[in-house]
């Protein structure tokens, strides 16, 4: 089907950040060090930023086109082969193609994809330009970024799961590149390392799927392997396995358990990297490829595939309480961020699980419901950690800065132009911190704003979806026992992501400055506001798509539209659904949730951490009341809890419950140690065979050529011989 | 200065002589179209274009280098360089305006089965049934057009090497015999330069390799010599188990040819419902022969030992052509004999060949982990890599065929590049050890990005060369081995991790200060030189073109296998 409008240049979306890409490289090349370069072009991230502007333009003309319509365009051929019948000996020619696909899921990820870009772009240069230890090298970052964006816009608007893929490996290598920007550290190396290979495994089990895939509906595009009659044609049986092949691969994109190890050491990469990468773009691939097998569910048998959609959601549950563990122990600020992004892709995961559990037992309202939701908070969740992550930035950053300052002071001279990694000063330490709430407002007010929507506080962003995910995971509960697990995790990791993100604020924010450094802290870069209070207001806004019914919009992609906002379907309705729900049990449900999450899990860290800030400082209104609460609670209920600090599970967490220590033990010990011992049969044995050969060759010729005396008598005696001999013979054939 | 000026002189003449090279050219290669008028009226642009005067040329050259005192041979670089640069580009214009339809009005993907674009044969020994036949298909001329890329590219890359005047009419030689072993449509003529092929490279590695250059030149050379006689035993074989026939190309005493296309012809119509040509042990025992040489030639193990010896020993020059080109021949021998004649016998062993491909690849994938010496890892990767292209043709699918010839295509591309990165390094940092220093990215930036882009590409990075012939056989490969799939796939991580490994130990790393290898003795390393930049750029840039549109060559290759299948397999009644 040929489309016809923005739909043929969509392409330029993902063309012109890659045809930046090597001319980004190119000029940085050129005109390193000119300060027209350095001021002017802000070392290439201003035209990254005109490349990035110009896709987000495009990026919006197309979702404006494509809000309420499935579109695809501009089929071209990428090469053919054929599969040849041995049975019928007929000939048949297969077709792969490229061309873009949307649809709702597209248009949504689209969004989220482009628009984070652009504003983590706008980050990035307040981010990376004035930090020194870039200097020179940002051309890099910017053409990698680049690279890195043009992958998932790619991915997103591919119209075949085999481009799907190959953009997906894109994203891959780029993340490589750029968690190891600073390829000198070998942490930062290790790092990259890690995320590549760990990521790696997945890819390989999501080609496998993809190519069972390919055997079974002898196409890989969407139009043809979302075909119901093809789907119900195919073995229900091998395409649950093909299709949860296709899932591992998406448990490592999405660092779920257990391939998770790579999220948090990826933190090696500059903090625009990390909201790049664990927050707008990569993790959220993993969800999209599950959430494009919605298809599958609902065309197969019905209860052919549940197998696979209560793995799904296990997987989720299990890695959102895991990863909300961890969380709790956490000192460094991004960390935190890391394990959280993990907790709530997982909880995506839960909610995936269940829409497509639903579907493929014939629920289909309830499964448009859970799938919208879960898409929804992708889109919520995205916001705000991209959000979170730049205003963790924001403040790594200003701490540098301070810590420059501080730094320069001391020594009475100026100590602007050499970095701080000789001495043990960590600007990402909460321990550190404290106390800034007053002295960083916007980033303050930002970092509140979302943490609220990840907590899922009623009436911000995530809680809108967060409350479907739940609801609808209880919903399968109620039908199937064994999803009773998954769905009780995310039930009280509800409540344990409400006391590691209140942890993480006001560890960071109340309290008194807890080092000289975060006493000079200062709110003064320019470019790094900007993206945060786009975001603040974007993550506020989440009840205005609450209120147009988003999650109905998002959950059915070929007949969902938007309702109005004050209408029938509208914001009344969703209170209503959210506050007063009609069946009691998830009457109860919510308010459990919403205690766990908005009481329990924040007055526990009230109770732990924070306080009143120092003398003389005050915050904006907004928070200063958060923080007398946060006194208040502190003085009333503060409790020890050095026994839970000191213990093993406490140890355990800090040691990441010991999977990245098992991991590289198993890599280490085993492969390379098979390794080793291969390349030492490989000398040993079966060169050494050849090399056997040879010697006891040259041992045989060196035996006949004694026989070479040079003397003529034995010559002629052995002519003689040999004359006989060939008489002998010819006498006895004859 | 006064000792330079007879040599301008002679500097004119090279320049004459090479004139004079390139006039004669032209004029011979029409001439045999004058003297017989071809059937399809093309002129033969192979004969003497593609293979005579690359040979002829690096002859003439070598001799008129021999003939100079060997205090004065170093000031004849630097002319012979150049003539070689400027007469390598002469089969790389032809068979690029072949395929761009410039000289000819070809339709490179519906070329018949068995009959070639610009075929030409001349009688050369009548009394066995001996002809001078050369021709092009979608199997041939993708590797001559890959050769002929990478001999300018490999003199380009190798520009400053020492004694350049014997080195680079080598490299020359080696490009013209690879040529003449694709183009050759005569068992004789293909096992004459089967054996040509060797010598350059026996010389290359002799003279221009490492420390123990004389065992690896003659391990190298005994080892595939070996195998070549096997191979040659059975051809012999073929020739005198063939029916007698009558006709043109049949000799004269003998009644029996050396031609290949009646020989396939000859097959085929033996094959023919369900009848089997030689009979089926026949059939079978000179399979097997002939699969050994290639096997050998592949390198496929447990054959596979001479490789790394001979690539580390080797010069860059010669371990870009012998891993870029030379390890082809084994996979372009077996599709154009083994596999076109006998159909049964390749049934037959169809899963020994799964097998050995699979223990290629796995083997040389994890021998690789284990290598500390960055060359002898690249060179077990091109095991591994072989190992694909066994695989494609045990898949018994066309699109198994086209993915192995792709796959041939796409590592010529991609271990040169390899290896270029490999030479470069020992060139600049005087080592080969992996970790033996941290942080190259500091000091030699260019060759960073060439290596991680050469790594990237060998592990089959999409949009690079080597991604859809991986992907290809791959599709081809499940269907009909099910789960043994997770082999290939567990090489995949492999893969990844050897070379992310190497990545990490010695582009990053090293902290601010970076930390240089003892072989340098404290001095700065340097970035590449100018030539180095350019050949691998040029590499880069066909490593991203052939992955971006694979389709260039792939369409052909396709169609020979869509065709080979059509034409032999379907007559067998189902695999």
């Amino acid at each position: 089907m040929a489309g016809s409008g923005i739909i043929d240049y969509a392409m330029w979306i993902v063309l012109l950040p890659i045809l930046a890409f090597p001319v980004i490289l190119f000029l940085g090349r050129m005109f390193n060090g000119l300060p027209q370069w350095r001021d002017g072009a802000k070392e290439g991230g201003i035209i990254s930023l005109i490349v990035m502007g110009i896709s987000l333009l495009l990026s919006l003309l197309l979702i404006m086109e494509h809000l309420n319509h499935v579109g695809s365009a501009s089929i071209y051929t990428w090469f053919t082969s054929s599969w040849w019948d041995g049975s019928t000996a007929v000939m048949d020619t297969k077709i792969f193609g490229v061309g873009v696909y949307i649809d709702h899921i597209t248009v949504m990820l689209l969004f989220v994809a482009s628009f984070l870009c652009f504003l983590i772009n706008v980050f990035s240069i307040g981010y990376m330009n004035t930090d020194p230890i870039n200097k020179d090298r940002n051309h890099r970052f910017y053409a990698e970024f680049l690279l890195f964006c043009a992958g998932m816009l790619g991915m997103v608007l591919a119209d075949s799961f085999l481009w799907l893929f190959i953009f997906w490996e894109i994203m891959g290598l780029c993340s490589y590149l750029l968690i190891g920007f600073y390829y000198e550290r070998p942490s930062a190396a290790y790092a990259a390392k890690k995320a590549f290979l760990t990521t790696r495994v997945g890819d390989v089990f999501l080609l496998i799927g993809l190519i069972m895939l390919w055997d079974m509906f002898g196409s890989l595009d969407f139009a043809v392997v979302f075909d119901a009659a093809a789907i119900q044609a195919v073995d229900a049986g091998s395409l649950q396995l093909a299709l949860g092949m296709m899932f591992i691969g998406a448990v490592g994109k999405s660092a779920q358990f257990p391939l998770h190890v790579w999220l948090p050491d990826a933190m090696e990469g500059p903090t625009p990297v990390s909201a790049l990468i664990h927050a707008a773009t990569m993790v959220n691939a993993g969800l999209y490829l599950v959430a494009r097998m919605f298809p599958f569910f609902a065309a197969a048998p019905l209860g052919s595939m549940t197998t696979l959609a209560i793995i799904i959601a296990m997987v989720g549950g299990i890695t959102a309480c895991m990863a909300a563990l961890i969380a709790f122990v956490q000192k460094d600020i991004k960390k935190v961020l890391a394990y959280s992004t993990m907790s709530q892709l997982a909880y995506i995961f839960t909610g995936l699980g269940a829409a497509l559990w639903l579907v493929n037992n014939g629920y289909e309202t309830l499964a448009t419901v859970a799938f919208g939701a879960s898409l929804f908070h992708l889109f919520n969740h995205a916001m705000a950690k991209g959000m979170l992550f730049m205003a963790s930035g924001s403040v790594i950053h200003e701490m540098h800065h301070a810590h420059h300052e501080v730094h320069a002071h001391h020594d009475g001279e100026d100590g602007h132009d050499d970095h701080d990694d000789d001495d043990d000063f960590d600007a990402q330490s909460m321990e550190n911190m404290g106390g800034l709430a007053s002295r960083m407002p916007i980033t303050a007010t930002a970092m509140l704003v979302g943490s609220a929507s990840i907590i899922g506080i009623p009436l911000i962003g995530g809680f809108w979806s967060k409350e479907g995910i739940i609801a609808n995971a209880w919903q399968v509960a109620l039908k199937e026992p064994i999803f009773m697990i998954p769905a009780m995790l995310i039930l009280i990791c509800a409540g344990m992501t409400g006391f590691y993100m209140s942890r993480m604020w006001f560890m960071t924010f109340a309290g008194e400055p807890k080092t000289e450094v975060a006493a000079k802290v200062k709110e003064q870069t320019a470019w790094i506001p900007i993206p945060l209070v786009v975001l603040t207001f974007v993550t506020l806004g989440g009840i205005i798509f609450a209120g147009l019914h988003s999650t109905n919009w998002l959950g059915d992609s070929t007949g969902g539209h938007f309702a109005n906002f004050f209408g029938d379907h509208g914001i009344v309705a969703e209170l209503g659904h959210a506050f007063a729900n009609h069946d009691i049990f998830f009457f109860i449900l919510t308010y459990v949730t919403i205690g766990l999450s908005s009481i329990f899990g924040p007055m526990l860290a009230m109770a732990l951490y924070g306080g009143s800030l120092d003398e003389g400082q005050k915050a904006k209104g907004w928070m200063q009341w958060l923080i007398n609460l946060n006194s208040q609670v502190k003085t009333n209920f503060h409790f020890d809890n050095s026994a839970w600090a000191n213990s093993s599970l406490s140890r355990a967490l800090d040691n990441r419950l010991y999977f990245d220590a098992w991991y590289d033990a198993a890599c280490l010990k085993l492969v390379v140690g098979l390794a080793n011992m291969a390349s030492v049969f490989d000398r040993k044995v079966i060169d050494g065979a050849v090399k056997g050969i040879e010697s006891s060759t040259q041992a045989a010729s060196s035996k006949v050529r004694s026989l070479t005396t040079g003397s003529a008598r034995d010559y002629i005696m052995m002519a003689a011989l040999g004359t006989l001999a060939i008489f002998i013979l010819i006498w006895g054939a004859a | 200065m006064g000792q330079n000026a007879p040599l301008k002189i002679k500097e004119r003449e090279f320049i004459l002589v090479g004139l004079f090279l390139i006039l004669t050219a032209a004029i011979a290669s029409l001439f045999p179209n004058i003297a017989s008028p071809n059937p399809n009226g093309i002129i033969d642009w192979i004969s003497i274009p593609l293979v005579g005067f690359p040979i002829l040329s690096s002859i003439v050259l070598l001799a008129f280098a021999s003939q100079e005192k060997a205090s004065r041979r170093t000031k004849l670089d630097s002319p012979v360089r150049l003539a070689c640069l400027a007469f390598s580009l002469v089969p790389l214009g032809i068979s690029t305006a072949l395929f761009f339809d410039w000289l000819a009005v070809i339709d490179w993907t519906n070329i018949g089965y068995n009959s070639y674009v610009i075929k030409h044969q001349y009688v050369w020994i009548e009394s066995i049934g001996v002809s001078w036949h050369v021709g092009m298909d979608g199997l041939s001329f993708p590797m001559v057009w890959l050769t002929s890329i990478l001999v300018p590219i490999t003199i380009v890359m190798t520009w400053d090497e020492k004694n350049g005047s014997a080195y680079h009419p080598l490299l020359l030689l080696m490009g013209g015999s690879l040529i003449g072993v694709f183009v050759a449509l005569d068992l004789f003529m293909f096992y004459v330069f089967w054996e040509l092929t060797l010598i350059p490279m026996f010389f290359l590695i002799l003279k221009w390799g490492g420390d123990e250059r004389r065992y690896a030149a003659q391990k190298f050379f005994i080892y595939t010599f070996t195998a070549s006689v096997i191979m040659l035993l059975g051809l012999v074989t073929l020739y005198f188990l063939q029916p007698i026939g009558t006709g043109a190309h049949y000799g004269e005493l003998t009644g029996r040819t050396f031609d290949m296309t009646l020989l396939i012809d000859s097959a085929r119509s033996g094959n023919l419902d369900g009848g089997t040509w030689l009979g089926i042990d026949m059939q079978k025992a000179i399979f097997l022969m002939l699969m050994l040489g290639f096997l050998v030639k592949l390198p496929a193990v447990p054959f596979h030992t001479w490789l790394p010896d001979a690539h580390v020993q080797a010069p860059t020059g010669g371990s870009m052509l012998l891993a870029g080109v030379m390890l082809k021949m084994g996979a372009y021998g077996m599709m154009r004999l083994p596999v076109a004649m006998f159909p049964d016998a390749l049934m037959y062993y169809q899963d020994l060949i799964m097998i050995i491909g699979l223990v290629s690849l796995v083997w040389g994938s994890i021998v690789c982990l284990g290598q500390t010496n960055l060359k002898r890892m690249v060179a077990y990767s091109s095991v591994s890599h072989m190992g694909i292209i066994l695989l494609g043709i045990a898949s018994m699918q066309p699109i198994g065929y086209a993915a192995a010839l792709f796959m041939m295509f796409a590592h010529g591309l991609i271990s040169p590049m390899l290896f270029a990165v490999c030479g470069a390094f020992k060139h600049h940092y005087h080592s080969m050890e992996i970790g033996s220093m941290r942080g190259m990215a500091k000091w030699s930036p260019f060759l960073a990005v060439y290596m991680m882009f050469g790594w990237m590409a060998s592990l089959g990075l999409p949009l690079l060369a080597g991604f859809v012939a991986e992907l290809m056989v791959l599709l081809a490969y499940w269907p009909t081995y099910g789960w043994w799939i997770l082999l290939p796939a567990f090489v995949l991580v492999i893969t990844a991790a050897f070379y992310l490994w190497s990545i990490q130990r010695t582009i990053f790393e090293g902290g601010d200060e970076g930390q240089p290898p003892e072989s340098l003795h404290g001095e700065t390393p340097p970035d590449i030189s100018g030539h180095e930049n350019v050949a691998m750029f040029l590499l880069a840039l066909l490593i991203v073109l052939f992955g971006v549109m694979p389709f260039i060559a792939l369409d052909m290759m396709n169609s020979w296998s869509n065709n080979l299948f059509e034409m032999v397999f379907a007559q067998q009644g189902g695999a």
